[in-house]
Parts: C-alpha cells; structure tokens; sequence
C-alpha cells in the first residue's frame, strides 16, 4: 500500500485536507503551480458573516502545515494524472495511491458582460478589486472627494444564460451585503445600494447580517437588475435598472458600481477528463459521483474532490468538505 | 402525310392544357402589376435590356450556370435534362425538315417522327440524324439518371441535403423520370421492327429483338408509343401545378428583372412570378445554418416558396429564418428571397395601431453640435467599449460631432421592418429624418450594419451621406487624419450579414484592421461568411439555438489562431463573446487601441 | 389609450384568478413556455428603449397577462419598437421579442 496522497491546489482546501490526511496517519503531499499557498483565500479581505480576517484563517493552516512537515512543492503545475500517479509539467512522476484534487474555481471575467463598462469606466470595480482595496488599506488613505452613493450589483456571471452561467454562485450575496456594510464603515456619509434579484441567505448567520445590514447600517437594498452603465463628464458612473417593486425604471448616478462576480468551472476541468472517467457538469464545474454519501469522489477510483471545483461553496462548507474527503481517502486506501 | 394517331391524343391534350394555362397565368399576372411596373416593361423592350434578358434566359434557363458554379455534377444534371431536352425538340425539328423538305408538320409530327415516319412509308435512314438524336437521348437520360442517383445520395451530386417535394411534385416527377426512358423503349421497338436507330435505339431494339423476339414486339409497338405520350401529357398537365413550373416561369422573370422589376415591401403580382420561377433545386439548403447547425428542415427558402406558392405559409416558417441571405446569394434562380419573406411577413403582421408611436412627438435626447452625426444605435447603447472608442477616434481627429442617441433615442425601424411592421417602421423613419435635418448634419455614421442598412435602402437621406464606422474610419486612415501603430499582433474578422451580403461592404473593415496588424481569415468569409445567430430578424429559435450557431461560428474564428475575433457589429459581437475562447472586440476598439497620441 | 398599469379608480385592483378568464394565457404559455421562466429581474425594462420615453413596462406587462389581465396589454406592447435589448440582456434568456409579438397577435382584441 502507498500512503503518499497527491493534493492537487493549495488553497484552503488542499491544506485542510493536507492536514486531515497527515492526521489519519498518511503522507500528503500538495502541488501548487503559485508561489505560495492559500488559493483565492490570500486576496480576501475578512470574512462573512464573522468580519473574519482571512489571514486568521490561513495562518493556522499554513503554520500546521509547517508544523506537520507537509512536503509541499509550489510552482508546480500538474500536467497530467491518474490515481497512482502525478506527472509535473517539468516532467517529473510522483508515484501517489490517489488523488485529491482541490483546484478550486475561475473567477468570472466581468469584461464579458461589456453592458456594465468594467475594464472601460473609472469607477466599475469587481466585488475582488474591492477585496484587494480593503487589504491594500487604499480605502483608509482615500483622497479626495469620499464617495457619496454606492452600488453593489448582484448576479454578475451567476444566474445569467447570456454568458453561459446558469448556476447561482452562492456567496455572491452576502458578500455584497459583507462589503456594503465594510464600505459604509469608512465612508459612513454614503449610500449604499444592493442591486438583486433574489437574496439568498443560505448560510448560518447570513440573515442575522442582512437584518444588521439595513438596520444598523442603513444599507439600501434595491430589487432589479441594473441593465446598463454610463459615464459621466464628472468620473461618475450612471446605471440604469428596474425598480421592480415600483415597477418604474430607475436612474442613478453613482461614484462606484461594484460587480459582484460569480465563479466558474476551470476551464482545466475539460482536460481532466481526458482519457478518464471524470466528468464535467453542464455548469462547468466537476462532478462528483452523487450529491450525497459520495460527493467528495469522483467516477474514478482513487479521485477525490474537494472544495470548490465541484461547486461554488464557502469557505467554512470547503473546510469541512475536506476533513470529509481525507477520510474517504483514508479508508479507499486501508481497504 | 397524315400526322395523327391515336396514341398521340394524351400529348396533344397535355401540351394545350398547358399551353393555356401558362399563358392565361403570365397574362393576368402580368396585367395585375401596378401601372408604373408595366410601363417599366414596355419601355424596356427596344433597349439593351432585351438582349440581356436573352443571354441570361439561354445561360441559365438552358445552360444552369450558376447551378454549374455550385457544383459542376448538379450543373451537368441539370443542363443535360434542360438543354439536353431543347436540342431533342429543336434538332428532332430540323431532322423532320431533313427528311420532309419545308412541309408543314403539326407539332406531334415532331415530337413522334420516328413513328410517323414509319406509318408514311419512309424507309430511308439517314444515320447522321439518328446518331445525333440517339447521343442527345443518352445525354438526356444520364441526366434522369443522376437525378434518380441524386434521390438516393444527395452527396454524391454535391449537396448534403436535397429537398422533400410535395405529392403534386412527385406526380409531375414520376411523369418526367418516365418520359425519356419510355422514348427509348418506343423508338428501340421501332427500330428493331423497322430499321434504323444508332447506337442506343438501334443497339437497345437490337437487343429488345432477341429476347422478345419479333411477334412480342409487334404487339408492344403500339402500347410502347401510348406509354411514351401519356407520359408527356401526363407530365405537362402536372407542369402548371408543380414546381416545373419554373422552367417557362424563369424566362419572364429574366425580361422583367432586366426592365427593373423589384420584389417591393408589399405583395404585389411580380412575386408570382419569382415564387413561381423557383425550381426547388434545394442549393438553398445547404449554406442555411439552421439545417446545418440546428438541423430544422423545413423553414429553408426552398420551403418557404414552396409554401407560399401553395398559400400554406405558416407564421412558424415565415419568421424563422435568420435573414442572413447565404441561400439568396446562392439560389441560382437570383430570386430575391429575402424580400419576398419580408413582404410575407408583413401580410402577416398584426392591424397596424395608428398612434402607437405618437410619444415620439417633441423628442430629442441628442447631444454636441456638428456636421458629422453619430447614430449608435440600440444594441450600440449595450456595448459601450465600441461608443468611447469612437469617441476617442473623433477626439484624435478633432471631428466635431453630433451625438444622435448616446442617452437613448428612438430605433432606427430596421427591426420592426424585419418583422414585417412596415408602417409603423416608417413612423421610426421619419421621426429619425427629421432629426438628422434638425441637426442639419452632412455625414451620419453608424456602427451598427443593421440602422446602417435600413439608413441606405429606406430612409430619403439626400444630402447627409451615410458611412458605416468601417468606411469612415478607413477614410481617416487613407487620408491621413488617423495615424495608427501597426503592431504584429493578429486578428480575424467576421463579417456582419447586414454589413457583408447586406451592405456589400467587405473592404473597408478589413484595409482598417491590416493597419494595425495582421488579418487571418476564417474559412468562411467574404459572401460566403456565417451569421452569429443572434438576427434580429429571427423571432423563433430560442437562446439556446442561438448559442449553438454562434460556438459554430466562433469554433471556426478560433481556429485561425488570431489573438483577437473582430466585428463591426455589436450584435455580432454580444453574440460571438458568449462562447469565443479568444477576445472579441468591435473594429472601433482595435482602433482607439493603436491610435498614435 | 395611456393605460397607467396598476392604478385605476373604478376598478378593484384584486387579480381575481378565480374570475380572470385564462383561457388566452394559458395559449401563450403554451405557445412559449420559456416566458413562465422569467424570474422578474426587470433588466428588459430597464434597458426598454420604449420604456425609457414612455410608461411602457414590459416585464410587467406580460406578467398582468400571464395572470389573465389582458385589458391594455395590446396597447401597451404597440410602443415596443423591437429593437431587441431586452433579449440581448435577458438573464434566462428568454425570446422577449417573440413574446411581444406572440401577446399582439393573441390579444389583438382586447
């Protein structure tokens, strides 16, 4: 029996399992093609629904696994794989008895949706750029004029057939209503709108901070989509949307729209497949052999998936999927 | 010399029936077309028109070369039977002559010379004129020949799809398929009781001889002749009611065509004559992304005429059709599909409402002061990277503008047109033309090919010339206001329809992209390039189908390898960007992208 | 006739659904089901290039009529110019254009 166990990413997922597969007596080993670990977890600010900074949730991670003398190879892309073994693009074979693959989700590209002028505008920011300006500290040291209106637009590249997004991202929704409240701390003379279709408010605290967001903080929540946005001679930003519940359209000028972007399969996902019996679903992300008792495998033996690469999911839901699917693992390869 | 059998009653009825009904049918359409259209006609007669017309009428009436361009085997099939079959009449005329001196001879006399020539006691061969006639009945039969083949494999001829006739057709094809191969049995018994024939009829009776022998023979010879003139009767009387009806219907529509008939927003009598001249080839089929994408077979042109011939035209097959114009470009006919849906479509369309746009009264959102006006268009307002490009284009240049729509404005009617809604589009037009005067604007560009189109063909615009963003900014580029960086990158272009076929403009886009890098071409570009799916002028297919015609579509841009897809069209360009893997950018972008500061 | 959605003094502004007769549309549902997946986003209207001059509301619009409100509908989707916005935007992309022209054939009459 090998008990080397290849973790393929090096997110929250790959370290998780990482640990729990060290716990149950194995020999993990985590290929990561970055240069350091933590995944799309480093470029978060704090977290829903606790204001969690990231880092308190990465740095015990990353010290354990210092701790656990977890080999790690980082800059190392995986090229191709089977349940016995990984190969490197450097070309290098690593003998494994299965797989964990933990390689997470794309972010949705908010050029593609042209309509809303990211990329194009000044002030048009995806909810990461946010993210990103919240650990630079760039909103602390704002110059100039503070912003005076803020809208947050759900449902970008979720929920939307015209980019071939089907599938609700699931986190999208109280992270506009996290980042509103975040945005109103330090500029408390601003308003801020949530441009949404539905609300979905699925995790455990979710509701309590969407209440807290409109009574505590005044956030305003606005049920339509925004269609269009415009620039203004002034840098300003004009959109365009439905207030559905008045049923009148609705026109704003405002000094940032925030896009909150979904997440999508990989597009690495299809190469998996390749020559194996892994599958893709319709939305893009992998399959697992049910939704149920086997949703950390896969239709291969020795396969396992972990985290987001079959389905958007939060962090707190990634770190849990983990503990899961190292035990599976564990048990495939006792058997 | 007596000229009349019994046998020959079925042809001699046939071919009156059908003599009387084409012409009471060409007479009253012809008398049904709007004076003005008439006049037209006469007045084209003593001009050059006439000769044309007679060319065109002998090319491809006779010759089928534009079907010979598609394919040269469908060509062959079809010049075999068409031209194969004139010469069988108009030499089998000059043998009769041959043998007859200049006497009068009623038309069965022609067609049944062979036999006639028995039952007056000619015994003399002339084997020059048998070969001739026995090598033109080869020719011919081939033809019937592939046309069977073609039934069975449709490839084989050059066509993935061949087109599913009605039962009236298959009647009248019955009758044809039947026709030549029953001559050849007619004139072999002849031959092999009588004598002469050449190498088919004589070799064929030859053959017929020793098997049957003789007294067979003699008893088939009379049934033989009945069968064969059934066979044309039969035919000619099913010609008026069936698709081959095309082949006397083409040579009017060639003289009216040349006199400057058009195919107008209204039915109108003309069209029967262009629905009618429809051969049902089916070489409209094959370039139509519908069948080849989506597999729907039976919305193509050819059904579409068909069907509307027949007045069985569904809303269902009207409207599903992307209006593309890969089918009219092709038809070898050159009949104006296109048109000829449209104006069905607007037989179709709802009661008019009278005063459904009247809140476009005191409107003007437009912005700037110029001579060049700017009409984005709708879908422009939804790709606003094409706007700031253009506006940084006319930044670079100091071009003083006019914005016609930048904060929303009123539609230019093309899409309400293509719906069929053609009263209530002019109501668009004019309120669109009375505010391009207000403004009293010398240039209108447009970046979208679909306003463009509708600017050129429908609006009265005299005075303000219109350019597609393509043209003006090629013309900045050529006269030197626009320097712009040429890089090594690569780009591949798409061809909008209404801009491509539509609009005729191919050059333009493609001079402005190669001054900037360099351009790839699709396999499918030019008049022949795709359309993204996404036409305005289908309300059928859903978004899904769309999806799939636009990942054809981009599967073949990808493929050049080029770093960037480009278009001159924000539809095209909402369209392709769903499923393209490289990006998709309006020609404006790539522009402002290199302009030299 | 300016037809103000919603409000009107004389009448009672229940849908009644047990009185609406929905004969015409369940005709229209039927004829393309994809609109009954419309999740009231309102991005059609907001984009409306009709609905940006005048009180046209095209989401609500055809929702009154998939209730069996079809007073007015006529009316109102006469001042859709088809460009086709809405159906470039559509979130569950549905065939907007042919619902407008689909709701003026069937309910011509009323």
């Amino acid at each position: 029996m090998i008990h080397r166990v290849a973790v393929i990413g090096g997110g929250v997922a790959g370290m998780q399992t990482a640990l729990r597969l060290r716990e149950q007596g194995l020999e993990p080993i985590i290929f990561e093609r970055d240069t350091e670990l933590g995944g799309k977890v480093r470029n978060w600010h704090q977290l829903f629904p606790t204001f969690t900074e990231a880092e308190a949730v990465l740095l015990p991670l990353r010290n354990r696994i210092m701790r656990e003398n977890i080999e790690v190879r980082l800059r190392a892309e995986v090229k191709k794989f089977d349940s016995m073994s990984v190969t490197l693009t450097s070309g290098e074979r690593v003998e494994c008895g299965a797989v964990a693959l933990c390689t997470g989700f794309t972010l949705f590209d908010a050029r593609v949706k042209d309509e809303y002028g990211y990329g194009i505008y000044d002030n048009v920011f995806t909810s990461v750029d946010i993210e990103r300006k919240f650990v630079d500290g760039e909103f602390k040291r704002w110059q100039g004029r503070e912003p005076e209106r803020i809208a947050i637009l759900h449902c970008v590249g979720s929920r939307d057939e015209k980019v071939c997004q089907r599938h609700c991202s699931k986190v999208c929704c109280i992270t506009g209503v996290k980042q509103a409240i975040e945005l109103k701390k330090c500029f408390p003379n601003a308003d801020i709108f949530n441009f949404y279709m539905d609300i979905r408010m699925f995790g455990p605290g979710y509701e309590e901070l969407y209440h807290t967001a409109q009574r505590e903080y005044g956030i305003h929540f606005v049920r339509g989509r925004i269609s269009e946005a415009s620039p203004l001679m002034d840098g300003r930003v004009q959109i365009k949307v439905e207030d559905t519940l008045t049923g009148r359209p609705l026109r704003m000028s405002v000094d940032m729209l925030i896009l909150l972007v979904g997440m999508k399969g990989n597009s690495e996902n299809v190469h998996f497949t390749e020559g194996t019996a892994l599958r893709v679903a319709d939305n893009g992300f992998m399959q697992p052999k049910d939704l149920f008792a086997n949703n950390v495998c896969s239709q291969e033996e020795g396969v396992f998936y972990v985290g987001t690469i079959t389905a958007p999911k939060s962090i707190g839901e990634v770190l849990n999927e983990a503990v899961v699917a190292a035990d599976r693992i564990a048990d495939y390869l006792k058997k | 010399m007596s000229f009349y059998a019994p046998f020959t009653l079925p042809f001699i009825v046939g071919t009156s029936l059908l003599f009387l009904i084409v012409v009471w049918r060409y007479v009253s359409w012809f008398f049904a077309l709007p004076k003005a259209d008439r006049r037209l006609f006469w007045r084209s007669i003593p001009s050059m028109a006439t000769f044309k017309s007679l060319w065109e009428a002998v090319r491809e009436c006779l010759l089928h070369v534009r079907i010979f361009k598609v394919d040269w085997r469908l060509g062959y099939m079809h010049a075999s039977l068409a031209f194969g079959w004139f010469l069988l009449i108009a030499v089998g005329s000059l043998e009769t002559i041959a043998y007859l001196g200049f006497e009068m001879v009623p038309l069965q006399g022609h067609v049944f010379f062979k036999y006639f020539a028995v039952q007056n006691g000619i015994t003399e061969h002339k084997a020059v004129w048998d070969f001739v006639m026995d090598f033109l009945l080869a020719v011919v039969l081939s033809g019937v020949l592939m046309a069977w083949f073609k039934r069975l494999r449709s490839r084989s001829l050059g066509m993935r799809r061949t087109t599913k006739h009605i039962v009236g057709d298959k009647v009248a094809l019955s009758f044809l398929w039947f026709i030549f191969p029953l001559r050849l049995v007619a004139e072999s018994i002849t031959s092999a009781l009588y004598g002469g024939g050449s190498f088919l009829t004589g070799s064929c009776g030859a053959l017929l001889d020793r098997v049957f022998g003789d007294t067979l023979l003699a008893y088939a010879y009379e049934p033989a002749w009945w069968c064969y003139s059934i066979a044309l009767g039969g035919f000619f009387v099913a010609m008026p009611f069936s698709r081959y009806m095309h082949i006397f219907t083409e040579i009017p529509l060639i003289f009216l065509r040349n006199a400057g008939l058009k195919v107008a927003s209204r039915e109108k009598s003309y069209d029967n004559f262009e629905v009618q001249a429809c051969s049902r080839c089916g070489v409209c089929i094959d370039p139509c992304q519908l069948q080849s994408v989506l597999n729907i077979n039976d919305v193509q042109s050819v059904y579409f005429v068909r069907d509307r011939r027949y007045n069985m035209l569904t809303q269902q097959t009207a409207q599903n059709c992307l209006m593309c114009g890969r089918c009219a470009d092709r038809c070898p006919v050159g009949i104006d599909l296109l048109s000829l849906r449209l104006n069905s479509r607007e037989a179709m369309r709802n009661i008019p409402a009278e005063r459904r746009y009247d809140y476009f009264k005191g409107l003007d959102r437009s912005e700037g002061e110029g001579r060049v006006g700017y009409f984005a268009g709708c879908m422009t307002l939804l790709t606003p990277r094409t706007m700031t490009s253009m506006a940084q284009i006319f930044e670079a240049v100091n071009e003083q503008v006019w914005w016609a729509d930048r904060d929303g404005g009123v539609c230019c009617g093309r899409p309400l047109k293509l719906s069929g809604e053609v009263d209530s589009a002019r109501k668009m037009m004019r309120y669109n033309t009375d505010l391009f005067r207000k403004h009293n604007i010398r240039v209108l560009v447009t970046s979208c090919p679909i306003c463009l189109k509708v600017f050129k063909e429908d609006y009265n615009l005299e005075g303000i010339e219109v350019l597609h963003h393509s043209e003006y900014i090629a013309r900045l580029i050529a006269s030197g206001r626009l320097a712009l960086h040429h890089t090594d990158d690569t780009f591949t272009y798409h061809d909008p329809c209404e801009l491509g076929r539509g609009g005729g403009i191919y050059e333009a886009p493609r001079s402005v992209i190669e001054s900037v890098g360099r351009l790839l071409e699709a396999d499918h570009n030019r008049r022949d390039a795709l359309c993204c799916g996404s036409s305005l002028a289908n309300t059928v297919i859903n978004d899904a189908s769309q999806l799939r015609i636009a990942t054809a579509v981009t599967e073949e841009l990808d493929k050049t390898g080029a770093q960037t897809i480009v278009t001159a069209c924000p539809l095209c360009k909402k369209a392709l960007s769903r499923s393209a893997t490289h990006r998709v950018r309006d020609l404006s972008e790539v522009v402002a992208r290199a302009i030299v500061k | 006739m300016a037809l103000n959605f919603g409000y009107n003094i004389s009448k009672p502004r229940v849908i009644d659904i047990d009185r609406n007769n929905l004969r015409k549309s369940t005709e229209i549902i039927r004829e393309l089901p994809e609109l009954q997946s419309c999740i009231g986003c309102g991005t059609c209207t907001a984009s409306c290039t009709a609905g940006n001059l005048t009180s046209f509301n095209f989401r609500k619009v055809h929702t009154l009529v998939r209730r069996g409100e079809y007073q007015g509908a006529y009316d109102e989707m006469n001042k859709c110019m088809l460009c086709g916005k809405c159906r470039l935007l559509c979130p569950r992309g549905i065939n907007t254009r042919r619902v407008v022209m689909l709701i003026k054939r069937k309910l011509g009459d009323f």
